[in-house]
């Protein structure tokens, strides 16, 4: 039993072991250095393509049918909540109506079960595939309504990684995109830029292209 | 002297372990070692214990039971450690969210951005200096000369207070003042016209980097930006960043020059 014990042996274990930490940290620190992120160098411009509206929120994307959402505002106009500058149901995949003073139309996001997740990107029959495919690239762009925020102020269930994927199939069809960021209290809203200097939608062309 | 005194020594240290006892004893009495410096003796006297010690530990072993090595206790306490270790990485690269460092000096050709961070407490401006001084050489404007020097400062001053920030670097996010936001705005177009009128290929824009609740101080930018007329006169994009890409403002200074 004594001929075991041995202290070159324990010398061994513990220089092997030392060994291997300084190896791992050496490997973490070069690995640290290479996830620098460079960011992309998007850049709005002028255009005179035509956007098409989406809202990305919770993972999910709503393509918006203005034509729709603003006949089904106009009936609502003159009555009821509508009137009295409150929320009221537009009748569109969980949408909420409220008009405003200076932005025209805001649109208020609350239940976005019925809305497409992002992952259908990937699927070709899927809806918001076909959304995206029946985009004529010469003469309209996708602009996105990103919330940056989900709902309880949580940073989980955010639009900006469906945001990010739409943009990166659209690229490969050529289509620009343009976003800005929404939530609660900054909400969607479209109008004129007769109207506003806010009612601004630019696509933005990438530094890189 | 030496007749006696280096066969001594060379017994001593040659014979290692097949050193008797006996003949280190003997050299206690050995008349050669009257008279020799005292430095040597205790040299001689250490060599001597070193034998002894080697004597005695060759004394506890006998030939026939020689010492017997046993990989078994070090390769298993290896791979255990090895185990752990290779489990703690994987384990960590699962649950740590990725951290992904922002460069500090974002370019694409001629057109230079400057950043500026959008927080839930505020942003972070990150002003590009590094064709500043480029562009003072290139003009040959005296008034141009002086605008720029003073930009420069103000922009320098501003990146050393952002790099000599200890703690996270978000921490250092302030609400948008309005007069800031007018004076970047008011910066970006002077020195877009100065490099115009120096014909010198340079134009920097603003980009913003929302993160998440980052929106309002966005909003609140863009809404300022709507009381100048030198915010049409440049050119404006934003990108969304997650909560785990961090700037990394020790490389400030160092992407700047």
């Amino acid at each position: 039993m004594k001929n075991l014990i041995s202290l070159d042996s324990l010398t061994d274990i513990v220089s092997n072991s030392v060994g291997i930490l300084i190896i791992f940290a050496v490997i973490n620190l070069i690995h640290d250095d290479s996830k620098t992120y460079q960011l992309e160098i998007p850049i709005e411009h002028a255009t005179d393509l035509s956007p098409v509206f989406f809202i990305s929120k919770n993972d999910r994307l709503l393509p918006m049918d203005t034509d729709k959402l603003f006949a089904n505002a106009t009936l609502q106009a003159t009555t009821g909540a509508a009137a009295n500058k409150r929320l009221f149901p537009l009748d569109y995949s969980g949408l909420l109506g409220k008009i405003d003073q200076d932005k025209g139309i805001s649109f208020y996001a609350r239940d976005t079960s019925e809305w497409n997740e992002f992952q259908e990107i990937d699927k070709r029959q899927s809806k918001l595939r076909q959304k995206f495919d029946s985009i004529n690239p010469k003469t309209h762009f996708a602009y996105f309504f990103v919330y940056d925020s989900s709902e309880d102020g949580s940073t989980i269930g955010s639009g900006f990684e469906a945001f990010r994927k739409a943009r990166e199939y659209l690229k490969t069809r050529a289509i620009k995109t343009g976003w800005q960021p929404v939530n609660s209290d900054s909400p969607t809203h479209i109008c004129d830029r007769s109207f506003s200097p806010l009612c601004t939608y630019l696509p933005s062309y990438l530094g890189s292209q | 002297m030496k007749q006696c005194l280096l066969p001594s020594l060379a017994k001593v240290i040659n014979s290692g372990v097949h050193l008797q006892k006996s003949d280190i004893y003997h050299e206690e009495s050995n008349p050669c070692h009257h008279g020799l410096p005292s430095w040597l003796k205790q040299s001689i006297d250490l060599l001597r214990k070193m034998a002894i010690s080697r004597a005695k530990r060759y004394a506890l072993y006998n030939q026939q039971d020689k010492l017997e090595i046993s990989l078994f206790p070090f390769l298993s306490i290896f791979l255990c450690v090895m185990g752990v270790l290779s489990f703690i990485n994987v384990l960590s690269s699962f649950s740590a969210p990725q951290k992904i460092e922002l460069t500090a000096q974002l370019e694409t050709g001629y057109k230079v951005a400057y950043q500026i961070f959008n927080l839930p407490d505020g942003i972070i401006s990150v002003p590009p200096t590094k064709y500043l001084r480029k562009l003072q050489e290139s003009t040959k404007n005296d008034a141009d000369k002086d605008t720029i020097e003073t930009i420069l400062q103000e922009r320098e001053a501003q990146l050393i207070r952002l790099a000599n920030h200890k703690g996270k670097a978000m921490a250092l996010a302030k609400d948008p003042d309005i007069d800031d936001v007018l004076t970047i705005v008011r910066n970006i177009r002077a020195l877009n016209e100065i490099a115009l009128r120096a014909n010198y290929l340079y134009e920097e824009f603003l980009l913003f980097g929302i993160y998440p609740n980052g929106g309002q101080a966005y909003q609140k930018i863009r809404d300022v930006m709507t009381l100048t007329e030198d915010s049409r006169a440049i050119s404006v994009g934003l990108e969304p960043l997650d909560s785990n890409w961090t700037l990394n403002l020790k490389k400030l200074n160092k992407a700047s020059k």
